[in-house]
């Protein structure tokens, strides 16, 4: 009979369908994306314009997307009353070895970038020290004026917002997208 | 490496080609006088489907014979012309001239008798093998009315099934309240396996293809593997034609809402000189622009697909084989308000009346949008084990791309010029079936079945990781065996699963280190199943259905991490504090009553209870995640027990022999026991009512057969049983109640010999602006706006 010879080819083909397609690769272990874009650390660093110590203030979030929660440093950023300060923003991504220099990627293509920098419930202006080739502000480095001192027992906050603006960048926040956003609780004191 | 999809194609056409030079160089004898054969087929005109027990008398011979359980028919008869009569209660009789000089294979497709329209179509409809689970069917007329939508959207036709939503173009099917990793769709008998851990992946399927679906409601674990806890979507095309010539159809579709424009073809054919071998070639275009909300159009909703497919049997009395290969491209555009900045932009964009960005109407496709591939190649065999039964086997290999590019273009120019996505998965799954299904024996049949998948799932070096690397492997036995006597139909079955996943998963330390987390997770799952059904009178039937189901939790449930389409997802064992999931266990009960084959009210009522313990589920995350881009819409799975019961109903009244009267509805009540609260994101209650015109007594010879015209509402209330303190664990409260008014006019044009089905169909009559609870994109925008869709299928036939 026929039957009885097909049947144990057919069992045998069964069960090589998995071992088959059983490659080596499904061995292989994920590897860090080195071609996915991360940007893990801003440092926004304040120098007084008549000397003294640099201030910094950085959101850090080495893991990535989720997991463990950016850190900002310090909690509460000071400044000094009545103070001018040069302002310099550090992006770096950390998940690359040696870490990635994104600051220097957008002073490259600093026509397509816009720092936004908005304050809310402190006394503080920040305003773009540097120009793109379309003489539009970049926000690489700023100038921070200081007014009076905070009401005791009050903070406010600094919002810093990168927007990618390829081809549509017209000066102002609204076009594009935002490759940053982090908020850092602020006083000046 | 010989069950990767590339290779059935390749391998079938060489196969095939020896089969048909064996076929041509067979001897042609000379047939002796009387015994030349004349057989076919008998099929209903509309739906194509068998008609079992038709009689065909030879008139000159007054030979008589009824068509087998498959509608064929056999005849031995002399050569000479002869005048052949078929008759089918509920369908015109026909009578043909023919000669005879050889074997011939002559096929009879029957129209419904007009004046018994109604009542013949009920018959007309394939006997399905009763089975005790509930089970609704799409096919014929009421298939050909979804032409041109996704498949869960065409799904929704169906009482108790619903859907999970992301905007125009995505739909994922929920029967029961139950979706994703608990439906099992089977693609033209292949079970299908991609990424369908995303809700925001819709199955990968072209409902074209198919001639029926099928939606098994309720766990039919048994026989489909422990993944079926909440029901089974069969997807099945026509069978392979079996008698000679060449036939086809022509669908075109076009919707006024999105400008929908979709095209489908189908070629088929039996040769002549090799009545053995059939075939089939079909392909779809479909493509759509931005979808039209009352008021507004949504930015970025168009999306396009491409697909095809080819099959190739080979069929003898005694064994049959079957090659098939499809392929599904598609390219949807996701919406960009999902994408917002901060925290206080996503809330403002949260319950807008509309969008912030809105848009002219385009055909374009811009960031974000998902581009996916899904292949299948099948080889299936089938062999009769003597007198024993027969045995089946079905091998599948299928490969799923998916790439989901961000809304944000890479910022490094190098990058973006690379084009690469920012998600991008490879999904490799083979299966292999073995079926033996045993002749009867005393009042029993059945099956007994091994099962055996094998599964890489991966994403390219340099994109992001959402789902880790996993491999899963599963083997299973199962044994189905069923009583029948007299009114009394008994089934009962048995299955053992083992499971094998293992997990690689990238992760960072907390000072930025990348290591490998590898995990591996085996269980056995078993499923039982025990049902039956009683011919209670010969217009009633009662069953009743219940299932135990253990079901292993999948890796994305466990682990998925990150942002895609702009929404961020998490899984249960990396939520802080979580413990690990464990199997979920299911008990489902179900019990139907059918009232049918009457000649006024017929209709069906299902209630069912499903108990699952813990039941695995989605919930939105609060707080919201924030990344360095922003805050992002977050959601992630946590594990509860949960307990469904609810009801489909639906009902046929005819008025007058013209008039028809039709009700649909369907509730399900879902508490988390546990924690002692409704469930959250369960569909509401709705239902559906139709009144419909048949012009059926339409004189044969008219140009216009078959005309109806239909109106009808949609009802869906708002979804109040919700969790507890719902503000706080969801952005957006349950959106509104609503009502959509629907209108459907269609025929049948004859155009010389030529028929054209044509049918017009608009929905959202009133363009009614509302929102789903299950569509992802409600917390934006509203859904589509007034919608008329013109359909037209040519069906055609070049044999004879």
């Amino acid at each position: 009979m026929v039957a009885s010879s097909f049947r144990p080819a057919l069992l045998a083909l069964l069960a090589s369908a998995s071992v088959l397609s059983a490659c080596k690769k499904d061995n292989d272990d994920p590897t860090p994306d080195e071609d996915n874009e991360q940007i893990t650390t801003l440092r926004y660093e304040l120098t007084p314009v008549g000397g003294g110590t640099t201030l910094t203030a950085q959101y850090r979030d080495v893991d990535g997307d989720g997991g463990t929660p950016a850190t900002i440093t310090p909690a509460t950023l000071v400044l000094a009353p009545n103070t001018t300060y040069t302002g310099k923003i550090v992006l770096l991504d950390e998940t690359k070895n040696p870490a990635e220099d994104i600051s220097a990627e957008v002073q490259e293509e600093d026509d397509e970038h816009l720092f936004v920098f908005q304050t809310s419930g402190v006394n503080l202006t920040v305003s773009a020290a540097d120009r793109d080739k379309n003489n539009l502000p970049v926000g690489l480095a700023t100038q921070a004026v200081t007014g009076a001192a905070n009401a005791t027992g009050t903070t406010g906050t600094l919002k810093i917002t990168l927007r990618h603006q390829p081809g549509t960048k017209d000066g102002t926040a609204t076009p594009g997208d935002t490759d940053v956003e982090v908020t850092f609780p602020t006083a000046v004191r | 490496m010989l069950f990767r999809a590339p290779a059935a194609p390749v391998a079938a056409p060489r196969w095939l080609w020896l089969l048909f030079l064996l076929g041509l160089a067979l001897p042609t004898q000379a047939q002796p006088a009387c015994t030349l054969t004349l057989s076919g087929l008998v099929t209903d005109h509309e739906s194509r489907t068998a008609l079992p027990g038709a009689t065909l008398v030879v008139l000159e011979t007054q030979q008589a014979v009824q068509t087998d359980l498959d509608g064929h028919y056999h005849l031995s008869l002399c050569a000479g012309t002869y005048r052949v009569q078929v008759s089918f209660v509920g369908y015109a009789p026909e009578t043909i001239e023919l000669r005879l000089n050889s074997a011939t294979v002559r096929d009879f497709r029957l129209h419904p008798h007009a004046v018994l329209l109604r009542g013949a179509l009920v018959r007309g409809e394939r006997v399905a093998p009763p089975t005790t689970q509930a089970t609704a069917t799409l096919s014929g007329q009421a298939l050909q009315t979804t032409r041109g939508q996704a498949l869960g959207e065409a799904l929704q036709r169906l009482s108790g099934v619903t859907a999970i939503q992301t905007g125009p173009g995505i739909f994922k099917p929920m029967i029961h309240g139950l979706h994703s990793n608990r439906v099992t769709i089977l693609n033209n008998g292949v079970r299908q396996e991609g990424q369908q851990w995303g809700v925001e992946h819709g199955p990968e399927i072209d409902p074209f293809l198919a001639s029926r679906l099928t939606v098994v409601k309720g766990a039919a674990s048994v026989r489909y593997g422990s993944d079926a806890v909440g029901g089974v979507v069969l997807v099945e095309p026509q069978p392979l034609r079996d008698s000679a010539g060449v036939g086809g159809e022509l669908n075109a579709v076009g919707m006024s809402n999105n400008g929908l424009g979709a095209a489908s073809g189908t070629l088929e054919g039996n040769l002549r000189r090799l009545p053995a071998l059939s075939w089939r070639v079909q392909g779809t275009l479909r493509k759509a622009g931005t979808m039209r909300a009352p008021g507004y159009y949504l930015k970025n909703s168009a999306f396009e697909e491409r697909n095809f497919s080819g099959a190739a049997g080979w069929q003898r009395e005694a064994y049959s084989v079957e090659a098939f290969y499809s392929q599904f491209n598609t390219r949807i555009g996701i919406l960009p308000a999902a994408h917002a900045g901060n925290q206080a932009d996503l809330l403002r964009a949260v319950g807008r009346p509309r969008p912030l960005e809105t848009t002219d109407f385009s055909y374009a496709i811009e960031r974000a949008y998902q581009q996916v591939r899904h292949e299948v190649g099948k080889l299936t065999a089938s062999l009769r084990t003597g007198t024993a039964g027969r045995l089946r086997l079905t091998l599948s290999q299928q490969a799923d791309y998916r790439d989901e590019y961000d809304k944000f273009r890479p910022r490094n120019d190098n990058r973006a010029t690379a084009g690469k996505p920012e998600l991008s998965y490879i999904n490799r799954t083979s299966t292999g079936e073995l079926l033996w299904e045993h002749k009867a024996w005393q009042q029993f049949t059945g099956s007994f079945g091994l099962a055996g998948t094998y599964q890489a799932n991966r994403y390219a070096a340099g994109s992001r990781q959402f789902i880790p690397f996993y491999t899963n492997k599963i083997g299973g036995a199962f044994l189905i065996e069923r009583w029948q006597h007299g009114r009394w139909l008994l089934e009962g079955g048995l299955r053992l699963d083992y499971r094998d996943l293992a997990v690689r998963r990238g992760d960072r330390d907390s000072t930025g280190v990348f290591f490998v987390d590898r995990s591996r997770f085996r269980y056995l799952t078993p499923a039982a199943s025990l049902g039956a059904t009683l011919e209670a009178s010969p217009h009633l039937t009662l069953s009743l259905h219940s299932g135990l189901t253990r079901r292993a939790p999948a890796a994305n449930e466990r682990f998925s991490d990150g942002v895609h389409n702009g929404m961020y997802e998490l899984g249960n064992d990396l939520v802080p504090g979580a413990a690990p999931l464990t199997p979920e266990t299911a008990l489902n009960l179900g019990a139907t009553a059918t009232w049918h084959s009457n000649p006024r009210f017929n209709g069906e009522l299902t209630v069912y209870q499903n108990r699952i313990r813990g039941f695995i589920y989605q919930v939105p995350l609060l707080p919201l995640v924030q990344t360095i881009r922003g805050t992002h819409i977050s959601w992630q799975f946590l594990q509860t027990d949960a307990t469904f019961r609810g009801l489909d109903l639906s009902a046929t009244y005819l008025l007058t022999p013209q008039w028809q009267l039709a009700l649909k509805g369907s509730a399900v009540r879902t508490r988390d026991t546990r924690a002692d609260e409704w469930q959250v994101l369960m569909p509401a209650d709705r239902a559906e009512a139709s009144l419909r015109r048949n012009w059926s007594g339409t004189a044969p010879t008219s140009r216009l057969t078959a005309f109806y015209a239909q109106v009808g509402g949609v009802a869906v209330a708002r979804q109040t049983r919700v969790p507890d303190n719902y503000e706080a664990r969801d952005l957006l409260a349950p959106p509104a109640g609503y009502a959509l008014l629907n209108l459907e006019l269609g025929g049948t044009v004859h155009w010389g010999r030529q028929p054209l089905e044509i049918g017009v169909m608009a929905t959202n009559l009133l363009n009614h602006r509302y929102r789903d609870y299950l569509n992802r994109y409600r917390y934006f925008t509203d859904e589509m706006g007034r919608n008329v869709t013109l359909r037209v299928r040519v069906p055609l036939n070049f044999s004879h």
